[in-house]
């Protein structure tokens, strides 16, 4: 692991890597499983050095059950490459992390929210989003462009 | 009772109404957290709601006279909820079931309504986290007293002057609707 340095904080197997050697490392790895992606938001916290966002990526090999995280230091203007063309579950968790923590992903296919309505704005997670901020909705959003994509790829005509 | 002095035929029409509603209130199932998994057990062989009458939980707001909210509700969720609550048929009622949809419980946070009677009219709220099935039975019970003392003469009463007042307004508009 040239391009990682090992976390002295962490516990178990934690390794920290720039965000332009991501998907190099990753792919070096070739674990087979992305478990999780977390955000985390270090705004005010005491002793922190570095940058303000961080992304951890949980990675699991199967073969050999060897469980490795991966973290990514981030500042708000800087964006972060997809790992979705590698495992396509992270589009989804991505998504996420963008939705909750306004951390950007490079060249994501659909970087939309998944979990707040459509007409949220702000991210809620971010540590200084006020904590009882309520946003209404008078509309749901139409999922269609999702779902026709599905359906044509999944051998249907849409009229 | 408010609605007894309109006359013997029409007293007695009344009662007659307002007891068939009260012994056939269909609830509309709109569980979206463990309140509905105490909604199920109100429902099944242990307690048994159709003993009040409630023999079918329907599951399209076309069919149903009670919409029982049992969980959760999100911003997300407020505008699905709001358009089942307007599907339902006249007349209808609200159970406000559990901490969470009375008052949005301890999810005081970005993404919880607090409150269902923010975007609806509720009839009867129960406490509890999750409230058991004896409250709802209770809440039930409340309901029906309630629905007692509702009156479908008055009722009918308001929404025949309404249509009177309509006709009305269109005969002096020649025709034309507003």
């Amino acid at each position: 692991m040239d391009n990682a340095i090992k976390d002295e904080l962490a516990v178990d197997e934690c390794w920290i890597v720039e965000r332009e050697k991501l998907v190099e490392v990753v792919k070096s790895l070739g674990y087979d499983v992305l478990i999780d992606v977390v955000g985390v938001d270090y705004l005010g916290m005491e002793n922190h050095k570095g940058k303000r966002f961080a992304v951890i990526y949980c990675l699991k090999n199967t073969k050999n059950m060897a469980r490795v995280r991966i973290k990514v230091q981030v500042e708000e203007q800087e964006k972060i490459p997809t790992l979705s063309k590698i495992y396509p579950i992270a589009n989804w968790q991505e998504r996420e992390v963008w939705d909750q923590f306004g951390i950007v992903f490079d060249e994501h296919p659909n970087l939309k929210r998944l979990l707040n309505h459509v007409d949220f704005e702000g991210h809620p997670l971010r540590k200084d989003y006020p904590a009882k901020k309520r946003q209404w909705l008078s509309e749901n959003d139409q999922m269609q462009d999702q779902l026709e994509k599905r359906l044509e790829t999944l051998g249907y005509r849409v009229l | 009772m408010q609605n007894r002095n309109s006359g013997f035929f029409a007293g007695k029409l009344d009662e007659l109404v307002s007891w068939g509603r009260l012994h056939s209130l269909w609830p509309f199932p709109y569980g979206t957290a463990c309140c509905a998994i105490e909604f199920m057990s109100t429902e099944s062989a242990r307690y048994d709601l159709s003993r009040l009458g409630s023999e079918f939980v329907r599951f399209t707001p076309r069919q149903a006279d009670v919409l029982a909210v049992s969980g959760t509700i999100t911003f997300k969720q407020a505008p699905i909820l709001k358009r089942i609550y307007e599907q339902m048929m006249e007349p209808k009622w609200v159970i406000s079931m559990g901490a969470c949809a009375c008052s949005g419980g301890f999810y005081d946070c970005y993404c919880t309504v607090p409150g269902i009677d923010r975007i609806i009219p509720v009839d009867i709220y129960i406490g509890g986290c999750p409230s058991r099935p004896e409250a709802f039975f209770d809440a039930m019970l409340d309901l029906q007293a309630k629905i007692k003392n509702q009156s479908y003469m008055e009722e009918r009463k308001k929404k025949l002057k309404e249509q009177f007042e309509n006709i009305k307004n269109w005969r002096k508009n020649d025709g034309q609707c507003d």
